[in-house]
């Protein structure tokens, strides 16, 4: 793996992926394992998107990290990979053939040629925030390495957090620090591009009658992942409002999905499996807690998923068909949900009380690539395929799209994309490469 | 942990960065000033007996989800731990080691 910009300019990839997810990292490795160069192009300052900070996998409930993690290190560690985090891709112009892609590489102000990870920097800023790893829950230093299992493991500092003490070149023992980094824009060309930017959650108060914004006990799914998960921030379940340990949980499904009024009309997808994947999780770690699910349908659409769906039954989770109206934040911290049941017709309109409400929201696309670039987005604003026989085709020649970015689907269902997407670049490339040669070896002028 | 001085190109360069940041926002003072003043209150108050999330708010007046919050990075760069629990919370209990101090402020 290389992080440093030296001889960008003498570095051609044969592809360029956008996004270090599960996603870009299974395309990644499976065209450097045919030979092919790789530039991997991550936002974030670690690769491994989304997945790395989820808690465990249905339906296997498999520990998520163990999964990513192997993946991240021989992404980091292939030959024939480059990563590049921090950096964004702002745009891809296309000349007979090439793609010329537009990076913005975002000042880190560590020299990361030079830093070891050591986190004495990290030890010696007195400066904390809300931790976005963490979904705001943890606290993070200005300077410092996102997070345990963060590839590259090299500090970062954020010049908006950062108060501008000095503590963390005073203390740097290979004198990493450069306040003087800039950021800069640089353009690296390539002949295949794979879009892999993943997804967002829509926002908490994309619902206004679930009050989401007046309460820290509503939280999302992710937050609810990190409360899950072994390093999460409390290294346990609690209530973000007081540290209680919560006694009653609910998950309100189609909570920002599946409803034309907030623009999100389609299906998640994944929202059913993961909300009943967590339900199991916390009824593991809270064993005395009443957790319930309010669902439309359930939707268990893959191998095992409706198997999963039973044994969580079985274990004693509620599950209540029905749509909650509203969300009322209540004395103590506590949550009034007013749900519409179909389920006991002498009492469709009831009144449930829970102290932790986790909202299954909305997967919206992470980027928009039909600004400064030539792939079209459908009217879900999702990565256009209009090919059915090939699903990993954009609207722009040679370029292709991998996971999310093309529509919401599970993690199974992302890594044959992903595997999918790389068979497709290679052998585009194996045919403009073969048709390069052809032109080249009929040109009367090359061959005289 | 070993501290150098800075070098006067390292401070030249400190110097330059606060510059394009536009100085040192109130806000950012303001955030400052109450995180080292509500850690300070908690280490004080932590060292007498362990406490809860709820205790410790009450005591210092603080709103109880930032309490928590505070704890969390407490906890995060050792310089509390988990000493128990009291009904349906949890006891949080000062860490005195030269590695919290070494971590911390």
């Amino acid at each position: 793996m290389t992080t440093s910009t030296q001889d960008k300019t003498s570095y051609r990839p044969d592809a360029i992926i956008v996004g270090a997810g599960i996603a870009g990292m299974q395309s990644a490795l499976d065209l450097a394992d045919q030979g092919l160069q790789v530039l991997l192009v991550e936002r974030q300052s670690s690769i491994g998107g989304h997945m790395i900070a989820l808690a465990k996998v249905f339906p296997t409930l498999d520990c998520a990290s163990c999964i990513t993690a192997p993946k991240m290190s021989a992404s980091a560690h292939h030959e024939n990979i480059r990563i590049m985090v921090n950096t964004e891709v702002r745009g891809i112009r296309t000349v007979r053939g090439t793609h010329f892609v537009k990076l913005f590489k975002k000042a880190t102000y560590v020299n990361f040629d030079k830093c070891i990870g050591c986190r004495l920097c990290e030890y010696a800023c007195d400066s904390e925030y809300p931790d976005p790893f963490e979904e705001g829950l943890g606290a993070k230093r200005a300077i410092a390495v996102p997070f345990t299992n963060a590839i590259p493991q090299k500090a970062v500092l954020d010049p908006e957090l950062c108060t501008t003490c000095g503590s963390c070149a005073r203390v740097c023992p290979t004198d990493a620090i450069e306040f003087d980094q800039q950021s800069e824009e640089v353009e690296m060309e390539t002949d295949a591009v794979i879009v892999a930017s993943g997804y967002a959650l829509n926002s908490l108060s994309v619902k206004p009658q679930y009050h989401a914004l007046q309460s820290k006990n509503i939280i999302s799914a992710l937050t609810m992942e990190r409360l899950l998960a072994p390093h999460g921030p409390y290294g346990r379940v609690l209530r973000p409002s007081d540290g209680k340990v919560p006694s009653s949980v609910a998950f309100v499904l189609c909570a920002g999905s599946r409803d034309a009024s907030i623009g999100v009309p389609y299906c998640s997808r994944v929202c059913c499996m993961y909300s009943i994947k967590m339900a199991m999780l916390l009824s593991g770690a809270l064993p005395i807690a009443d957790i319930t699910i309010y669902y439309m349908d359930i939707r268990a659409f893959g191998k095992g998923y409706e198997q999963f769906y039973q044994n969580a039954k079985a274990m004693g989770i509620n599950f209540v068909r029905g749509k909650v109206a509203r969300i009322d934040p209540i004395e103590d911290g506590d949550l009034s949900l007013h749900v519409e049941t179909t389920e006991d017709a002498e009492n469709i309109l009831q009144e449930r009380r829970h102290d932790l409400v986790v909202l299954a929201q909305g997967m919206v696309p992470e980027w928009n690539p039909s600004i400064g670039t030539p792939v079209a987005v459908a009217s879900d604003g999702f990565v256009a395929t209009p090919m059915l026989t090939a699903p990993t085709s954009t609207t722009a020649n040679g370029i292709f799209v991998a996971g999310v970015a093309a529509g919401p689907k599970d993690i199974v269902d992302t890594i044959a994309e992903a595997g999918a997407a790389a068979m497709q670049v290679s052998q585009y490339l194996h045919q403009k490469r073969g048709a390069a040669a052809v032109e080249y070896a009929q040109d009367p002028v090359l061959v005289g | 942990m070993a501290k150098k001085t800075l070098t006067p190109e390292e401070k030249q360069a400190l110097m330059t960065m606060r510059e394009r940041m536009g100085g040192i926002s109130d806000a950012k003072k303001e955030h400052q000033r109450q995180l080292v003043a509500a850690r300070k209150g908690i280490r004080k108050l932590l060292a007498e007996k362990p406490a809860t999330v709820p205790q410790i708010a009450a005591a210092l007046q603080l709103p109880t989800d930032q309490t928590l919050w505070h704890l969390t990075g407490m906890r995060k760069y050792g310089f509390v731990t988990e000493a128990g629990e009291d009904g349906d919370y949890l006891l949080y209990a000062l860490v005195q080691s030269e590695e919290a101090t070494a971590a911390g402020h």
